[in-house]
């Protein structure tokens, strides 16, 4: 236990915890959505994306996070117009703007000649770098965020179900989901700080794939997928500090550990009742 | 003016007056609701992806009646009742109680061919019900309903991807009764019902038109299902072959011409 309380007298660690169980709420509440979509390439596309923002920043000397920010919800609000207006399927505009984003990232980041801590961090994450000014972001994004989701939580359940039944019901579905995309990619980008751009997708995707093995009810679902995100990261923190691991990748395979253990527990309960 | 070159109508002048006066119009549209028709359609085209899937088609369908839309696969049907429900643009205009759709939309219903989702996904018939409505049903409210469509209120805790086919389709049509809707669209309703089945099934549908007053519109290939449920037909192919009341245009040479020896639209 005097490890635990000494973990928690550091002030980076406990920006981390804050940060990190805000948006593990938050990214698994969205991820929600992301897994009944099928959606989760556009998470990934957007992470990948944000590389461009984070080098534009770089190599202009402003603060990376705005800008990944601002260039991660240009890129998702042009993606949800061009399925609009071109009818392509959803996952080749991601395909096309994920890969053209990251090569321009990489182009600008070539342009910027000596070592990039700034990029290796939000290639991998860095939530123990966390700053005041970067919790600050994170939680005011983070609460509007949530304040819509909660606000929109059943119009966003049933169009994600039924398109054209939330449609005749009189739920605007196109604003709807440009809000959704809006979302992701703001949530996506401040999830890129704390797991990295490559890491990024299992807070979004492992919580509620774990949590939909584990219930056969909606509300249910909800509540393992974020009791479980939150698990995910108290306990990828933990041990991280006590065994001296990086923390993004101890997070997501603890995740990944919780996953199986609720796959297997589905599994043997089918077993039993068969 | 050829419909074809009109300006697409599905949002007219009055539709913002309409939903500014939304809850007082409902009101007066129930209470005045016999003396218009249910659904009128004038001129109404559609393009796809430049193709012509209908064109020029007028028709109006009258308060509390069943019509079937009629026609082999790739004829416009479904293409029709998206126009109707305001899911695809169109050309001409479309009018529900004389109304514009978007003034309109507590009062209809839609119950889709196929209902695509993940089986594993967890949620219970209740939950999914409910969503429905833009605030929560009660249960006994949700459990009334099934029990209209034949179900029991047990099965509102189990999860809907445990349904089997006929169930799904009935629950689907409680769901739309949550509105109490004066019109219901259903898009192949038959489709994933056995024949033991579509007796409880047109029996349902029955007793909304005649009950309860509510305007049945379905799209369906099953001559079968037309027999004996149905007042009006309306026959398509890209364009309208044939509309009236069942028994005086449902000819045999009339289904031949619809059908084109289509065998699937003969009988079930």
């Amino acid at each position: 236990m005097p490890v635990i309380f000494e973990m928690l007298s550091y002030p980076f660690m406990q920006r981390a915890f804050a940060s990190g169980l805000v948006l593990a709420a938050l990214l698994a509440a969205l991820g929600i959505f992301v897994t009944i979509r099928k959606m989760s390439f556009f998470s990934d596309g957007i992470a990948h994306s944000s590389l461009a923002g984070i080098a534009i920043a770089v190599i202009s000397g402003l603060a990376p996070l705005p800008v990944a920010l601002t260039w991660a919800l240009i890129v998702a609000l042009i993606i949800w117009r061009l399925e609009r207006s071109t009818r392509l399927p959803s996952d080749t505009l991601i395909g096309v703007f994920f890969t053209a984003s990251m090569a321009l990232g990489v182009v600008l980041m070539s342009l910027s000649r000596g070592y990039q801590p700034e990029l290796l961090s939000y290639l991998f994450g860095s939530i123990l770098s966390i700053q005041t000014r970067d919790l600050l972001t994170i939680a005011v994004i983070a609460a509007l965020v949530m304040i819509w989701l909660i606000l929109s939580f059943r119009q966003l359940t049933y169009l994600s179900l039924s398109e054209d039944n939330a449609a005749v019901s009189g739920i605007n579905v196109p604003v709807q989901t440009a809000a959704l995309y809006v979302a992701l990619s703001l949530a996506t980008v401040l999830g890129v700080k704390i797991l990295g751009i490559v890491l990024v997708s299992a807070l979004i995707v492992i919580p509620p794939a774990a949590g939909r093995a584990m219930t056969g009810s909606f509300r249910g679902y909800v509540v393992a997928a974020l009791v479980l995100a939150e698990i995910m990261m108290v306990a990828g923190l933990t041990v991280s500090y006590l065994y001296d691991l990086p923390s993004g990748a101890t997070i997501v395979l603890i995740g990944t550990a919780l996953f199986f253990l609720a796959a297997g527990g589905r599994w043997l309960r089918t077993v039993l009742t068969a | 003016m050829p419909a074809s070159s009109r300006k697409t109508n599905n949002r007219p002048a009055d539709a913002s007056n309409d939903r500014n006066h939304g809850r007082v119009h409902l009101h007066s549209i129930v209470e005045h609701k016999d003396a218009l028709p249910a659904i009128s359609v004038q001129n109404v085209s559609v393009d796809l992806g430049g193709v012509h899937v209908l064109e020029d088609l007028t028709f109006a369908i009258p308060q509390g009646d069943v019509v079937a839309i009629l026609g082999p696969n790739g004829s416009g049907k479904t293409t029709l009742l998206k126009a109707m429900l305001g899911l695809i643009p169109f050309h001409g205009e479309i009018r529900i109680f004389g109304k514009h759709l978007h003034a309109v939309r507590e009062l209809i219903a839609y119950v889709p061919q196929r209902f695509d989702f993940d089986r594993e996904f967890p949620i219970t018939v209740g939950e999914y019900m409910d969503l429905a409505r833009h605030r929560h049903t009660p249960p006994d409210r949700i459990a009334s309903r099934l029990a209209e469509v034949g179900l029991p209120a047990t099965l509102l805790d189990q999860r809907l991807g445990s349904l089997s086919g006929g169930q799904m389709q009935r629950v689907l049509i409680a769901q739309a009764l949550l509105n109490n809707p004066l019109v219901l669209f259903l898009d192949e309703p038959a489709a994933n019902i056995d024949i033991s089945g579509e007796a409880t099934f047109t029996g349902i549908l029955k007793d909304l038109s005649k009950r309860q007053d509510v305007t049945v519109v379905m799209v369906t290939h099953d001559i079968s299902m037309v027999t004996g449920l149905v007042d009006h037909v309306l026959c398509l192919d890209g364009r309208m072959l044939c509309f009236g009341r069942t028994n005086q245009v449902l000819t045999e040479k009339k289904i031949n011409e619809v059908f084109r020896g289509d065998s699937a639209g003969r009988s079930h």
